[in-house]
């Protein structure tokens, strides 16, 4: 039987792709990056595709992963957040998206890689300090000490400060990664354990649908929380607290 | 620092994750563990290069598609329809506004004809209290006309009987005397003797 971390393992498909001496190839992963991708394009267009004054069903379900987000942009951003919308809608989506395809039995959870959540992060950790940066030049740096406290505190609050703010791409990431894949090995140990079992393995199966149901609340949850802290990290670099 | 912290972090990682497998019974453990070192998947750094690159691929294409085409026709059809209920919203006041003005008119026209009717039932019945008192006062005055007419015929009536009588009594008595005493008495002394004894008696 299989451990229940090998449904991580990356599998090649296809021939290898070697550019730069770093392999490229399409992995399992890859594969199911580019599903996401056309799962989430061919639901946002075709649902909108009859673009219905009462909206069908599927209709309704577009517009309404579009108001969300757009409403979080707008509660945790404020109107500058506008231009960046199209950026967090696509994050929110594809990490849901990659979650919620997670679920199907065999396939794969991208989002259970810590380098694919860790690459997300530090763009967006990235991309933010640039944007903070260019917005308020050498000002940015106060962000590091709260106004209003007491000067003497600076040598403990600077420190703490900037600590704190570095590891904003590691829990950002680590927190999807380590959500994702600690439900998949949960799920996949009692998988196992229903099979070893036989008639007995009743009672983990019932656990395992459980798991199940609560898993997708993870996938969601999960998405939601990468996505609202990307609009908060964004806020304080337009506002700087 | 960043990626200092991430590799100790990455190690925590492994040594629990590891810890967790060697926790699993044997049953559910797995002798086939290919990668780096036998940990996690997740830390097998050769599979990094190309999860990075499809992802950049796949996620460049998702933004491409999500801000050129699923974006501006998701906020094209909510506008449309923002548009057509503000539409609808605007007609419907502009509607309520002219039915409340109609109603004001109606209500104005029923006050008016209300107080009309008014009017005129109070001039009716003014009149006819008018006439009413005019016609009572009318026959009143003919009643008294009537008894007074009546009144004096009675009092000429009477006065008539007195002298009649006067007359009457005149010749009884001058005939009572001469039957009884045979003699002839003036007319004159029997009218002032009847008229005597008239006065007398009355």
């Amino acid at each position: 039987m299989a451990s229940p971390v090998a449904q991580f393992q990356i599998k090649t498909i296809g021939p290898e792709l070697h550019v730069a001496g770093m392999d490229i190839s399409f992995t399992n992963s890859a594969a199911f990056m580019i599903l996401a991708t056309v799962v989430i394009g061919v639901f946002l267009t075709q649902s909108m595709s009859g673009r219905h004054l009462v909206p069908t069903r599927i209709q309704s379900m577009a517009e309404l992963s579009y108001e969300f987000i757009a409403n979080m942009v707008r509660e945790n951003v404020g109107s500058e957040g506008r231009p960046y919308f199209p950026l967090i809608f696509s994050l929110f989506m594809f990490i849901l998206v990659g979650n919620l395809l997670g679920m199907v039995p065999y396939s794969y959870t991208f989002t259970s890689q810590i380098i694919v959540t860790f690459a997300m992060a530090i763009t967006i950790f990235v991309a933010i300090t640039v944007i903070a940066l260019v917005k308020h030049g050498f000002h940015f740096f106060t962000f590091f000490f709260p106004s209003g406290a007491p000067v003497y505190m600076a040598p403990l609050l600077i420190p703490i400060e900037i600590l704190s703010y570095l590891s904003r791409p590691v829990s950002l990431s680590v927190r999807l990664f380590a959500n994702m894949m600690a439900g998949h090995t949960m799920m996949k140990v009692f998988g196992g354990f229903v099979v070893a079992l036989g008639v007995a393995g009743v009672a983990p199966l019932a656990v395992l649908v459980a798991l199940t149901g609560f898993e997708v609340l993870v996938a969601v949850l999960q998405a939601y929380v990468f996505t609202i802290l990307t609009c908060i990290y964004l806020y304080d670099a337009i506002h700087l607290h | 620092m960043i990626a200092n912290s991430v590799t100790r972090w990455s190690r925590r990682v492994g040594l629990a994750a590891a810890a967790a497998v060697a926790a699993v019974p044997s049953w559910a453990a797995s002798t086939d563990h290919p990668g780096s070192g036998g940990g996690l998947p997740q830390l097998d750094a050769t599979t990094y290069p190309t999860q990075i690159f499809w992802l950049i691929v796949s996620f460049i294409l998702l933004y491409i598609v999500m801000s050129k085409v699923a974006i501006p026709r998701i906020a094209d059809v909510l506008e449309e329809r923002q548009e057509r209920i503000e539409d609808d919203i605007e007609t419907a006041d502009r509607l309520r506004g002219e039915a409340e003005t109609v109603k004001a008119e109606y209500e104005k026209a029923v006050a008016d004809a209300r107080s009309q009717a008014h009017d005129l039932v109070r001039k009716a019945m003014d009149e006819i209290a008018d006439s009413h008192a005019k016609s009572e006062a009318e026959a009143a005055k003919k009643t008294a006309e009537t008894t007074k007419a009546a009144e004096a015929r009675i009092a000429e009536q009477r006065t008539q009987a007195l002298e009649s009588l006067k007359s009457v009594a005149s010749e009884a008595a001058a005939e009572a005397t001469a039957k009884l005493t045979g003699l002839k008495v003036s007319d004159a002394k029997i009218g002032k003797a009847v008229e005597a004894a008239m006065q007398g008696g009355a």
